[in-house]
Formats: C-alpha cells, structure tokens, sequence
C-alpha cells in the first residue's frame, strides 16, 4: 500500500514528458544564446579557443545555442528523475533473476 | 528491516494512460470570432509582409547576426545596446501583466501565435474536411479514397503554410529576397535549410496537432496567469445566478429577467453548477442513459422545485442539513419549465471551446478567453429571444452581483511601471552614443624599446552607429610623462554603420616608468562626436 497521504499520480504520456524536458530547456537556451552572443562575438572566441577552426558567425550562434539546449535539457531531465515517485522504480525483480 | 515495497492493485485493466481526446471545434460567427479573424489578419500579415518591405536600401525588419546587428525601421541596434533589448523584454512582460490584470488573458486569446496559428491552421481544416461533425465522421470512419484526398489535401496546403513561415522565420535573419533567390537553384547553406525545416515542421506540429496541449501542458503563462487576475478581472464568464438550474424546455417560455423567477441565490446557483459539472454534459447523456438503469434515472425525472432544492441552505429543515454530503454531489433532477434558468444546455459553448472546457464550470486555467462561447451563446440566445449575455465578458464580482470596478490600485502600479519604463526605453534609445570608442591594450607584451623611447601598443575599436561616413581625428591628451601617439595624430576614415579595429602605437620620450596614466581624445571633423577614453601606459620599474 501507498503511505498515507502519498499521491501516486498515473505515468504522464511520453509526448507530455518529453515536452516538459525539451520545452523549457529550449526557452532557457534561447533566452543564455542571446544574452551570451550579445556580449560575445562568436568570431572572438572561436580565436580565444579553437583558432585553427574554420567557422562562420552563424554556424557559431548555432553551435552555441545546441550546447546552451544541451546542458539546460540535461538539467530538466535530471530534475525530472529526481521528482519521479519512487514507485517507478521499485519493481519487483525480473522472473530470470529470482531462484533461478 | 526494509521498507515495504509500495504497490497497490489498479482496478482498470486497460492502460493507465491518460491520453488526450482529440479536440473538434465547432465553427462559430459571432463579435470575438470576427475579432479574432480580424487579428489573425492583423498579426500574421506583418509577419509575412514585414520581411519584404525596405527601408533606406535594405531589409526593413532585419536581425543580421552575421554582422551583429539588428535593423529595425529606422533604428539600429548594436550588442552594445542589449541593454535596451532586455529592458524592452521587461516592458513587454508588464504589459502582458498590465492587460492580464486589466482584461484577462487577451494575449492567448488574440494574439499568441500558439492560438493565430491554430486559428490558420483549423479554418484550412474545416475548409478541406468539412465542420465538426464532418471531421468527426471523416476520423471514424474507415480509410478510402475520399478519406485518403481529403486528409493529404489537407496536409499538403498545412505543409505549403508551415514551409512558408518557416521561409519568412528565416528571412528575418537572412535578406529574404536574396534567401528567396537562392531557393530555385537550392543553394541554401546548411543552417538555412536546416532553421527553414525545424521551424516549418514545428508550426506543422504546434498548429495542426499539439494545439490547445500546447497552452494545457507547455505554457508557462497559463500556470501562473492567476497570479495577476483578482475578482475584477474581465473574464470570460457564464452567469449561473440567470442560467440555472439548466435544462432543456418548450419553446416560447421566456428569459429568466423577464419572468417572477429572475435571478436565483448564489450558493444555490454554484451548488446548481457544481452538481451538473459532476456528471456528463447533457450532448453525452442520452449515450450514457441508454447503459443506466432505468430505475435510476426514473426518481429525478419528477420535476422539483427550486424551494424545495434549496432548502438545506435555508438551514429550515433539519433533517436535510444532516443528509450526508455525498448527496451534494448526486446529479440533479429535472425542474419545472418555470424554474428553469435561461441555460437550455445545449452543450454548444462546449463544442466551440477551441481547448473542450465546460465554461459553465466558471473561470479555468484552461481557457484562453478566445470569447468563442460567447459567440455560441449568443446565437442560441437570439433564437430563443433572449437577451444576449448569458456568458459574457465580465468580472466575476458582476457575474456574482457584487460592485465591481476596473481602475484599481493593481491597474495603477502595472500602468505606471509600464509608463515610466517605456518612456525610459523611449529615451534611452533615442539618446544613444552614435560612437562607441573602446582602446584595448595589447596583452603580449608591457612595453618595447624602440628608437623611439618606450612604446606600448593598442587597439582602436570604434563603431560608427550612424547611417553616414565619419572621419575622425585620434589624438592624446598631453600629459607630464611626454607619452605621444607614434604618428602623432591619427585620421580615421570610417564608413556608415562601420566597425573598425585600428592598432595605435604610444611612445614616451622622456623614458616614462610604471603605470602612467593616458587619455584618448577622439573628435569628429565636423565636432559633433567626442569621445573621451582613459587608458594606461606602462613602462619599465625603475
């Protein structure tokens, strides 16, 4: 049994779980990839860091705002494991592992 | 001893899913149809006229992030000036708190392009496959060859229309008439085609199938509306003191505000409107009473009157104030046509709901006061000859007869923040520097010794903001440590809107030591640019 007071919400759809991870973490990328290129001219820092690459502006926005989305998505999805009930992942163990 | 491992029996067999029911919206005509038509219009024609216009030989709406600058009409905005791009995001957020306050949510309901798109997106459908019912029937039904015209028309003109925006998206970063160009001979680069798909299919999607879930599950808006919403709020709202009890009647029994009956009690009334919202809406109940039994629908149907339903409120009698609570929640009874509201409970306010709430159920953060419902009700109003009105925009406090007033302390501070910083942002961008005038020092090395005496180099960035060519006259201002510019004085030629990023050379004659300070005098021709930079010079510890 559930302990009491504990609320067990039923398993969200996957479109709604991958839309709370990938939505937010797309807002926050874009709102950083603005306010980091606004500061930082891609161009300089590509000649601060990787000055052999050959980039473009544009492809340095881009790159950017795919690293931004990758770190805020990951931070959405590791706060989205944390918040999991723990009847997720207690289950009982597979058929092959018990007396086998 | 460990913990009992949390289970618990689900009663249903079948998956525990909650999965969305496809939402088909019922065509309306009415006021906040034809404004909303009119801003579908409004919003969608800037944004797809907007990238075409010029202004002064260039693309009048142009944010050029390979050259770090963003064309608007007349002004020019340089990273430097990001400061007014997030103050200009701050206002933005206090006029949708101010029109929140002041008329609900108008923003999902007109101008959102969630909801303009949708709107686009659902007229093109209800063109190709018919209205509600229609595209109910069309879904149900079993593939053939009209299903299969119809649904990949449809898709098609949906898809020409993503494409198309996802086009103008990217034209607004791209001189569109030359991303236009390009287009035959498809020689776009990766990132072009790339940002033209994403946002295309991400308008197909939001538009053609995520839809109200958009505003339900992604929003953040939705969730923290209420925040700004008080009991004087416009809303969206039907008015249970004149529609209840609902109920289907003969025709000619005239409006509630022109019978004995008028308006019933409040309690009453929301007790009316929480008791039908516990059971189906009238359009699913004659599917659902066919699976009742007979004998539980036969007590109800006596019709009752509303003095004996309200009874327990008057505390008269006892024996009904101590009935268990769960009769509360029982479904009603069907009333005598007298005591009937002027709801007819038609359910059409709930097939329009472009997000399939019960309005009836009062104000949800679901609801997008789109003012479809209105529209609904009103046409069912005219037929019955009643007076318009029975939901309406109002605020819940005139909804409950209560005094209501708009200009409150709430709407003054959001107004005069709004005021004050948009005159700031007004100001603010209209005095911009022209010039931005940086000096730089070389980081490799301190100082050389050359013939010269001690030199030290730097860099020169300067950003002309304006439309028309400078020439600018470098100097330095004297000093007591004998520090000169190398050349003397330099003239510098820079072109409109120009970034330029010129080495400059400092020498001291009389062997200057440790950190001696330095200015930069920077003038136009013509005088009308100054710039004063403060700097250091550094030669060797003696």
């Amino acid at each position: 049994m559930i302990e009491d007071g504990a609320i067990d919400h039923p398993p969200r759809p996957l479109a709604q779980r991958l839309g709370a991870i990938l939505w937010p973490s797309f807002f926050a990328a874009g709102v950083a990839t603005m306010v980091f290129f606004a500061l930082v001219d891609p161009l300089e820092l590509r000649d601060i860091t990787l000055p052999a690459v050959e980039i473009t502006r544009s492809m340095g926005y881009s790159i950017g705002f795919f690293l931004f989305w990758a770190a805020t998505a990951s931070s959405s999805l590791f706060t989205w494991l944390l918040l999991r009930p723990p009847s997720r992942f207690t289950h009982p163990l597979a058929d092959e592992h018990r007396g086998g | 001893m460990g913990r009992p491992i949390a289970s618990r029996l689900l009663e249903d067999a079948g998956s525990n899913y909650v999965s969305e029911r496809k939402i088909y919206p019922r065509d309306v005509r009415g006021r906040f149809d034809r404004l909303r038509t009119l801003a579908v219009f409004w919003l969608l024609g800037m944004y797809y006229s907007f990238a075409w216009l010029r202004w002064d030989g260039r693309q009048a709406v142009l944010f050029d992030l390979p050259a770090r600058k963003f064309h608007i009409f007349a002004l020019t905005f340089w990273p430097q000036d990001f400061v007014f791009l997030a103050l200009l995001l701050i206002i933005l957020a206090l006029a949708l708190f101010f029109f929140t306050a002041l008329a609900g949510r108008l923003w999902c309901g007109y101008a959102c392009p969630q909801t303009v798109w949708t709107e686009v997106f659902l007229k093109i459908e209800h063109w190709i496959e018919g209205d509600r019912g229609a595209r109910m029937k069309l879904d149900a039904r079993p593939w053939n060859r009209d299903k299969l015209l119809r649904k990949s028309a449809k898709h098609i003109v949906w898809m020409l229309l993503a494409l198309w925006t996802g086009f103008t998206f990217v034209g607004y970063f791209t001189p569109i008439a030359d991303l236009g160009a390009r287009l035959p001979s498809l020689q776009w680069n990766g990132w072009e085609t790339f940002w033209v798909l994403f946002y295309g299919f991400a308008t197909w999607g939001n538009a053609g199938f995520l839809r109200e879930q958009v505003c339900k599950y992604m929003c953040p808006y939705a969730r923290f509306q209420s925040a700004m919403f008080d009991r004087d709020t416009l809303i969206i709202a039907y008015d249970p003191l004149r529609g209840e009890p609902r109920g289907s009647r003969k025709r000619g029994l005239p409006s509630v505000l022109e019978r004995a009956r008028g308006l019933i009690d409040r309690a009453l009334a929301y007790g009316f409107v929480f008791r039908a919202g516990r059971h189906v809406a009238a359009a699913d109940a004659q599917a659902e009473a066919n699976a009742r039994s007979i004998a539980a629908m036969a007590a109800p149907t006596q019709g009752k009157g509303i003095a004996a339903m309200a009874a327990p409120t008057q505390g008269t009698s006892i024996a009904a104030m101590a009935a268990p609570t769960a009769l509360m929640s029982d479904p009603l009874p069907r009333f005598l046509g007298e005591e009937l509201g002027d709801c007819i409970d038609c359910t059409l306010c709930v097939q329009v709901c472009p997000t399939g709430i019960d309005i009836r159920n009062g104000l949800q953060y679901e609801c997008i006061a789109c003012g479809l419902c209105v529209d609904a009700c009103d046409s069912v109003m005219d037929k019955m000859q009643y007076p318009h009105g029975l939901i309406r925009y109002s605020t819940q406090n005139a909804i409950d007869n209560q005094p209501s007033r708009v200009l409150r302390p709430r709407i003054f501070v959001y107004g005069l923040l709004l005021l004050a910083m948009t005159a700031g942002w007004a100001i603010g961008i209209s005095t911009r520097d022209p010039l931005i005038a940086e000096v730089l020092r070389d980081r490799n090395a301190l100082y050389r010794e050359t013939s010269a005496g001690i030199a030290n180099g730097y860099t020169l960035k300067l950003v002309n903001k304006r439309r028309e060519a400078r020439t600018l006259v470098v100097r330095l201002a004297d000093n007591a440590a004998g520090i000169i510019l190398a050349e003397g004085q330099l003239t510098l030629q820079l072109e409109p809107e120009q970034v330029m990023a010129a080495p400059v050379e400092l020498v001291s004659r009389n062997a200057a030591s440790g950190r001696q300070p330095v200015v930069f005098l920077i003038e136009d021709t013509d005088g009308t640019l100054r710039a004063r930079i403060d700097s250091s010079f550094f030669g060797p510890v003696r």
